[in-house]
């Protein structure tokens, strides 16, 4: 594994305040269920627990980690994610691990809480680099990331119209790698990507929705099939890089990024105001993106995502809006069983 | 049909305790009880909250609200053998099976028409994510407002701070919901009737760590999270001090629970819910005695009850599945050596993320205190998968090790 240029802290959900990292002077690095690790994490967990998790744990067990990572940031968004922080804290005792807190919901008062969360975070960092971030520190990071959001949006725009050179995969591969190197970088890559008007991609427009899926390959055998994505709404894709509130002098930079990470497109580990909202959001977005159908991905073991898809899938049928839904277990091997499924949804909707 | 199955075991109780009240158990006052508030929440008449685990039971019967954890449900229809056809009628709905069955058995049972339509639901961030997605998607079903209550890792002071805050929330939503106004003095009233019943538990728990215990392995099981839906309540108080008097009377005579106890076994997390011979295989074949489950301990202090909330959110953060699993394994321990047990059991309940996700730490730390763990690996709800004759040999073995052990000093 090439080292990075200076220490890096990683983490593991989409929730991760990135931009304190980077405040810290540390490089975020996402760690990613890829590789060929041996599977050692079911000596700590059941064969039951999300693949997410247990592939990182034997990242970590198997040494595939920069050998520059000054720590971890876990978020606790779920129960799996819980148990990554024990276990990582029990196989290595001698790592920094911290465990935040996710507030359910993004009302004021998780706002506020999150907020508090982050100050921790924040202080913990400073103590492993020797400086703690101040607001200031926080704000110039929040707009670099902001930056960076925006040109991901952009790319998005030209993804979903069909003018994005590599389609989904090469956005796919973006997102890998600008979560794993210094936000500078990433802007840099990021600033030089136009849009290819020549030619417009062909498929059937879909929708992606669902939690991980790293794999820029995974995309490409989407597209093999006769898709054509045109909006993904992943934890390993768009919600990494979701655009930041608007920070003025007066405000509370920790607030504002803690109201930043709570709102919007969310993971399904956060409880929507209304009850049973994802799927009404899920069908807006599809719709309004001309997706003709919808394609819902979930790593097995996901209580939050499993607990919703019977409930998606009965308001896309109301709706009449196609819908797939795929398990696998982070590999592209187990996306690649459901080709012929994947074949057949878009012969149908195309 | 819930209605006719607790309605049928309050009648047979009320019965028997008429006909021959001398030999009324703890355990039938205790079945009794439960039974009477599951009978209250299908009866039609009472409102009725669903809630999550760590709801604080003891504030909402002070609103004179039936209210319950779902969990609760699947287990009583795991118990009376109907959870088979509501399981196969949530996985017929697309849930998975690799679900939690505590939590698919109540939705198949919500998509039947047979969960009676709650006045409100409140979901508790602990002990599960799946305990907060089913109560969204019980939310959704009964079109019903649903409060969330975020309980944090740490039992810190600023996290006190923010869950009293939401236990504020929580006491003007419910207020709201029945169209009452906060009657903090029934609150009081609640939280001292358990602040009284949590000191009978505690001595409950002391007396079944006598040596030989009291207790027999289905006296005290599932006990410690089954107690709290009736707290605040005088049912509850008298329950426990049934339990407590004849314990101690079991104590003072020095009766065991079974006879000849040879083995001490601790339970992690909760029993097995339906009808199996495990319990009996291991007292009758083996003299082994659960004498303790994992949650049969009182791990909080008294509740103040003119200013309630701060201390009932202190009892919610004391969990030992609010935390990091080293608070746990630290509970663990403390267990071990207060019940001098000789070996652990863990049902590993199938699609359980939090408890199987565990499982090697438990085992890691356990196995640093020289203690056997069986691992069981069993659906604690779905019958469907049970596999006796695989168990019972894995429970014999797993005895004869510890038979041969010397018993820890
Ligand atoms: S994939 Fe699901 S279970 Fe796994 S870490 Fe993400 S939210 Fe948790
Ligand atoms: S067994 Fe586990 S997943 Fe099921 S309700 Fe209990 S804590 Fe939740």
């Amino acid at each position: 594994m090439t080292p990075l240029k200076n220490r890096a802290i990683g983490f593991t959900c989409s929730y991760t305040p990135i931009s304190l990292i980077e405040a810290a002077g540390f490089s975020p690095y996402r760690i990613l269920p890829v590789g060929d690790s041996e599977d050692q994490a079911g000596q700590w967990m059941h064969d039951n627990v999300c693949p997410h998790v247990k592939r990182v744990l034997d990242r970590t067990l198997g040494g595939d980690l920069p050998e520059n990572l000054a720590g971890v940031v876990i978020i606790n968004s779920c129960d799996a994610m819980r148990r990554l922080a024990d276990a990582w804290r029990r196989a290595d005792p001698s790592s920094r691990v911290i465990c935040i807190d996710l507030p359910i919901r993004s009302d004021e008062r998780s706002v506020d809480f999150y907020a508090g969360q982050l100050r921790e975070l924040t202080d913990w960092l400073g103590a492993i680099s020797g400086n703690t971030p101040g607001e200031s520190d926080v704000s110039s990071a929040m707009a670099r990331f902001q930056v960076l959001a925006e040109h991901f949006g952009r790319l998005r725009g030209y993804l979903a119209a069909g003018i994005l050179t590599g389609g989904a995969a090469r956005l796919q591969d973006l997102y890998n790698r600008c979560a794993t190197r210094p936000v500078e970088a990433s802007i840099d890559e990021l600033e030089k990507i136009v849009a290819d008007e020549s030619s417009r991609a062909k498929g059937v427009p879909v929708y992606l929705f669902g939690n991980v899926m790293p794999d820029a390959q995974a995309m490409s055998l989407f597209e093999s099939c006769g898709a054509r994505v045109v909006v993904e709404d992943l934890c390993t894709g768009s919600r990494l890089f979701k655009p930041l509130m608007e920070n003025d002098d007066d405000s509370d930079v920790f607030k504002v990024l803690a109201e930043s990470l709570l709102t919007g497109v969310g993971c399904a580990r956060t409880i929507d105001a209304a009850p049973g909202a994802t799927a009404g959001n899920v069908l807006a977005r599809a719709k309004a993106a001309g997706a003709k159908g919808v394609i819902g991905h979930t790593v097995k073991f996901c209580d939050p995502y499993i607990a919703r898809m019977p409930g998606i899938r009965e308001f896309m049928r109301e709706a009449e809006m196609p819908f797939l839904m795929l398990e696998g277990d982070c590999t592209l091997r187990s996306i690649g069983q459901h080709r012929t499924r994947i074949e057949a949804f878009l012969e149908m909707i195309g | 049909m819930m209605k006719e199955y607790f309605d049928g075991i309050v009648g047979g109780i009320e019965e028997r305790i008429k006909n021959d009240p001398e030999n009324a158990s703890p355990r039938m006052k205790y079945a009794l009880e439960v039974s009477r508030l599951g009978a209250r929440l299908y009866g039609g008449s009472d409102r009725v909250a669903w809630c999550g685990v760590l709801a604080p039971f003891d504030v909402l019967s002070a609103f004179g609200v039936a209210s319950c954890y779902v969990e609760f449900v699947g287990a009583s229809l795991a118990a009376s053998g109907m959870a088979g056809p509501m399981l196969e009628a949530s996985e017929h709905e697309g849930h998975s099976p690799d679900t939690c069955a505590y939590h698919r058995a109540v939705v198949g049972a919500a998509g039947k028409g047979l969960m009676p339509t709650p006045d409100f639901l409140i979901a508790t961030s602990c002990p599960c994510t799946a305990g907060v997605t089913t109560m969204e998607n019980l939310a959704r079903h009964f079109k019903k407002e649903l409060f969330v209550l975020h309980i944090p890792q740490e039992n810190t002071d600023s996290n006190v701070r923010y869950l009293t805050g939401q236990l504020e929330d929580m006491v003007e939503f419910v207020a709201k919901q029945t169209g009452q106004s906060v009657d903090w003095g029934a609150i009081g009233k609640a939280v001292t009737l358990s602040n009284q019943t949590s000191e009978f538990l505690t001595e409950i728990y002391d007396l079944a760590a006598s040596v030989p215990s009291p207790v027999r392995s289905r006296d005290l099981r599932d006990f410690g999270v089954v107690m709290p839906l009736i707290s605040g309540t005088q049912a509850a108080l008298d329950t426990a001090k049934v339990f407590r008097d004849e314990l101690r009377a079991r104590v003072e005579s020095g009766e065991g629970g079974i006879e000849d106890e040879r083995l001490r076994l601790l339970w992690i997390q909760n029993r097995i819910q339906f009808k199996n011979p495990l319990e009996k295989i291991l007292e009758q074949e083996h003299k082994a005695v659960v004498v303790v489950d994992e949650l049969n301990s009182v791990t909080w202090d008294p509740v103040d009850p003119d200013d309630p909330l701060p201390g009932v959110a202190k009892r919610m953060l004391s969990s030992p599945f609010a935390g990091r699993i080293d608070a746990r394994c630290d509970h663990l321990k403390k267990l071990v050596r207060k019940y001098k047990v000789d070996g652990v059991v863990n049902p590993c309940h199938w699609g359980c993320r939090q408890g199987t996700g565990a499982r090697g730490l438990f085992a890691d730390t356990l196995r640093n205190m020289d203690i056997p763990v069986l691992n069981l690996e069993v659906d604690c709800v779905d019958a469907r998968s049970f596999a006796e004759g695989q168990l019972k040999t894995r429970i014999g073995a797993f005895c004869e090790m510890l038979a041969e052990r010397a018993r820890p000093a």
